[in-house]
């Protein structure tokens, strides 16, 4: 029963959760407002980019490797997208796509996307470190961490 | 099954790529530095209650910060340009 109570068992499963959907680790651990916020807030930024770039080309390694790592930080809507883009047939070079975004849409978009994934990676950091402290964020912990040798100096 | 949705719908979003006003590229950097404030403001938040207003503080600070270093790059450009021609 101590195991159950364990702050390390809620990491994986807040962890996992913010991956796949933003705002649901912080939503598992009882965080629900920010949870809501963030869920909000990450999927506005990442569906900004998502409609102004299109599918197709946004969400896709072989377009743009490095555009894809950042996006993966938010892996629900990545993976999703991607077998989606899978599915949209390709043109030729000579031919414009109708599924593919031009400048300066393009640059919007992956901008969007990418700030989009990045900032689920900063939800999911926070999210375990609440596992760990019981819901309270860890800039309140360097707070009285920092606070408390200057206490003992105080005693002596 | 996309593809006889396209044909059916002839716009989808997100398969479909929306245009964006001329104009709209500079204005879209606001909604983006206000989810950048809300997502950092939240991770230093014991509840939802703390943030409109830090999150005001922080989108403010994002945006003159921004205009500061528009303004300093306009200068550092505009210099240049006139000892290049000189």
């Amino acid at each position: 029963m101590a195991r159950k109570n364990d702050p390390l068992m809620k990491m994986a499963p807040a962890g996992i959760l913010a991956w796949i959907l933003p705002g649901a680790g912080h939503y598992f651990l009882g965080q629900r407002g920010l949870g809501i916020v963030l869920f909000v807030t990450i999927s506005f930024a990442y569906g900004v980019g998502l409609a102004v770039g299109g599918v197709k080309n946004s969400v896709n390694p072989r377009a743009n490797g490095w555009l894809f790592l950042a996006e993966m930080g938010v892996g629900g809507y990545t993976v999703l997208g991607y077998v989606v883009s899978e599915r949209l047939p390709d043109y030729g070079v000579k031919e414009p796509s109708p599924y593919v975004s031009y400048y300066p849409e393009s640059d919007v978009a992956q901008i969007y996307l990418a700030i989009g994934g990045l900032l689920n990676l900063l939800a999911i950091l926070d999210a375990l470190m609440r596992a760990q402290t019981g819901g309270a964020p860890v800039f309140y912990l360097e707070a009285e961490r920092s606070s408390q040798p200057k206490a003992e100096e105080t005693d002596q | 099954m996309i593809a006889a949705l396209d044909q059916l719908l002839g716009w989808i979003p997100f398969i479909h790529p929306a245009p964006l006003p001329p104009g709209a590229r500079l204005w879209m950097f606001l909604p983006l530095a206000a989810c950048v404030a809300t997502v950092y403001r939240v991770t230093r938040a014991k509840s939802a209650r703390e943030l409109p207003l830090a999150t005001l503080k922080t989108f403010v600070t994002i945006v003159a910060g921004m205009c500061l270093i528009a303004i300093a790059a306009y200068v550092i450009h505009a210099g240049v340009l006139h000892f290049s021609e000189g």
